[in-house]
């Protein structure tokens, strides 16, 4: 939406606006979907790693800022969550909570 | 006679397959987009079928796969040690067909044509792709080791495949008398799974502590040092005290040679006499990478770090064990991220889109007994033209660690193991 918005008015830019934006929820998902190996699919995890297929956005983008501070107790995603910058993280959590919200 | 049964049996599945799975193009029911057509069922094809009609429900995948199930050789390790049973490790296809859509072909891949873009099979059917993937895993350098080929296998397993070689050792350890000598030996890099020969040693040791306590475990390795060395040794000492001796290359810890019958493993200076021996021999990608012309002189793939299309042919995409992709080790993750990454970017060349800047990750958990585990974890990016990993990201695990963390990572090691399982066949 925003990205959109942004986009100046001449009309040759604006249909190039589209495949702009897909491409960033491309690479959003792409990132998003390499948690699944230990998360399972949509992190819908169905063995005893901790899965978030039932957590708002907001929930999800807490947990993750909080292990890139260090203050939420982790024994690995201290070290996976330095990896991405607080959008991507946040977009992230986004696109697991918009998948699972289907 | 029996051939020719089978060549008409599986030519007339594969056309049937294709029929029941996607609906005679142009009907109503059953997608009638591009198709393609996936070489290998392991972490990394089983991954990139599932994906690639996740993405694109319109996309028609043939993945074709040599056996009927497959074995993980993840917590292949827990099953010489005896707390796994073969079971655990035995992956159906059925999902990826009634889930997802896949059709699922039980058949070897002979030939790739990329000109034509087919695919023939041993069965003798042959598959139009659009775009084809290719995730063969690896084939050992039979012979580079003198001494051992595929005969030598059968008396010293590698287990480096799941399945028959796993029970074979794990037999060969049953039947080991308490006080024998079990001898590793590990190969030079590059090889599947780098920590995968020092996770055995440790639960090995655990079966012996239990069940022949008298006996030793001796790695020869071919290299001065392992991943998550540090780790290991720490685990080993604490869990085994003076059980599992490591002999580096630079301390004549080298295979040379091996003599089967006599249960021999001769390194330049030392003759090591084994109870039971287990040769990781040497390795390169799986043979139909030879054949369709896609390995360099290393015997791996060289590839588009970005899309995983080979360098070496057009159309067709290698990832996993058998092709080279950078800073990222070969492993089951690793195999099934790329696989994400592969799935994504063909969809998007064959819809005349630019790919986009992928993203991976690996994670490997080692056990060193079923409650002590350690962990390595990176996230990889493409960097002039390069996967390598992010700075200031990943690594191991804590050194020094108490109990209750050694415990806690063991358990994320079967809840990984059941994650990725569902990620891949599920
Ligand atoms: C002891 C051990 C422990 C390990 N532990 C771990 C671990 O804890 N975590 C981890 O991430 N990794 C682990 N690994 C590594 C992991 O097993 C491999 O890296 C992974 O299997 C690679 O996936 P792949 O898709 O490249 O190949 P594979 O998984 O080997 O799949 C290849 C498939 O292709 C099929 N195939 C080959 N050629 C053809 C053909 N011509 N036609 C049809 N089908 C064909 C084969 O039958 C096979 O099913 C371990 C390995 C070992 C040996
Ligand atoms: C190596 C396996 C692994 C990978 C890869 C991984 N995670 Fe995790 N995740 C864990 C573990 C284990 C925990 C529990 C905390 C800990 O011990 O680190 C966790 C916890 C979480 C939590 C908190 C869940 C809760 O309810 O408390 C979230 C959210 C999360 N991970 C998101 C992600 C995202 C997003 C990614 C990909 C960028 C990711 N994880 C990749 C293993 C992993």
């Amino acid at each position: 939406m925003k990205g959109r918005l942004a986009i100046p008015t001449i009309a040759l830019a604006a249909t190039l606006a589209v495949p702009a934006i897909a491409q960033a929820d491309t690479r959003i998902s792409i990132m998003a979907d390499a948690c699944n190996g230990c998360h399972g699919t949509d992190a819908a995890s169905p063995g005893s790693m901790p899965g978030f297929s039932n957590k708002k956005a907001d929930a999800i983008k807490k947990a993750l800022m909080e292990y890139k501070a260090g203050t939420k107790e982790a024994t690995i995603m201290n070290r996976i969550v330095k990896a991405y910058s607080d959008a991507d993280l946040a977009a992230m959590a986004n696109y697991f909570a918009a998948k699972n919200a289907k | 006679m029996t051939k020719l049964t089978r060549r008409t049996f599986n030519g007339l599945l594969g056309t049937a397959g294709l029929v029941s799975a996607f609906g005679i193009s142009g009907c109503a029911n059953g997608p009638a987009g591009p198709h393609v057509v996936v070489v290998g069922g392991g972490f990394g094809g089983a991954t990139a079928a599932k994906y690639i009609r996740r993405r694109d429900p319109n996309m028609r995948v043939t993945l074709i796969e040599s056996s009927k199930v497959f074995h993980t050789c993840p917590f292949s390790n827990a099953v010489l040690a005896g707390f796994k049973d073969m079971a655990y490790i035995t992956k159906s296809y059925d999902r990826l067909a009634s889930a997802h859509g896949v059709n699922v072909v039980n058949d070897t891949v002979v030939a790739i044509d990329p000109a034509k873009k087919t695919v023939t099979t041993k069965g003798g059917a042959t598959f139009t792709y659009d775009r084809c993937i290719v995730s063969p895993g690896i084939d050992f350098k039979w012979g580079a080791l003198p001494g051992y080929d595929q005969a030598a296998s059968e008396i010293m397993p590698h287990a480096w495949k799941a399945g028959a070689q796993t029970a074979l050792l794990r037999k060969q350890l049953e039947a080991m008398p308490d006080g024998g000598v079990f001898v590793i030996s590990s190969p030079g890099n590059p090889y599947r799974c780098p920590p995968g020969p020092y996770e055995r040693a440790g639960l090995v040791a655990w079966y012996f502590k239990q069940k022949k306590p008298k006996s030793k475990i001796l790695i020869l390795d071919s290299k001065d040092a392992f991943a998550k060395q540090k780790l290991f040794m720490e685990g080993w000492d604490k869990a085994y005290g003076e059980m599992i001796e490591w002999v580096p290359a630079n301390k004549n810890g080298k295979v040379l040679k091996v003599d089967a019958k006599g249960m021999v493993v001769e390194t330049d200076f030392d003759k090591h006499k084994a109870s039971v021996a287990n040769v990781i021999p040497p390795q390169q990608a799986g043979a139909i990478a030879f054949a369709a012309g896609l390995t360099d002189d290393s015997g791996f793939c060289p590839i588009d770090p970005v899309t995983f299309e080979s360098t070496r042919q057009k159309g067709i995409h290698v990832i996993g064990d058998a092709c080279i992709a950078g800073a990222m080790p070969k492993s089951g993750y690793s195999a099934s991220s790329q696989g994400k990454v592969a799935a994504a970017a063909v969809i998007d060349l064959l819809n005349g889109r630019k790919p986009v800047a992928p993203s991976f990750i690996n994670t490997c958990y080692s056990l060193i007994a079923p409650d002590y585990g350690i962990s390595v974890a990176a996230v990889y990016e493409v960097a002039d033209g390069k996967i390598a990993g992010v700075k200031g990201s990943g690594g191991v695990s804590p050194a020094g660690a108490n109990y209750q963390f050694r415990k806690k990572e063991a358990d994320f090691a079967e809840g990984w193991y059941a994650s990725v399982s569902q990620d891949c066949w599920g």
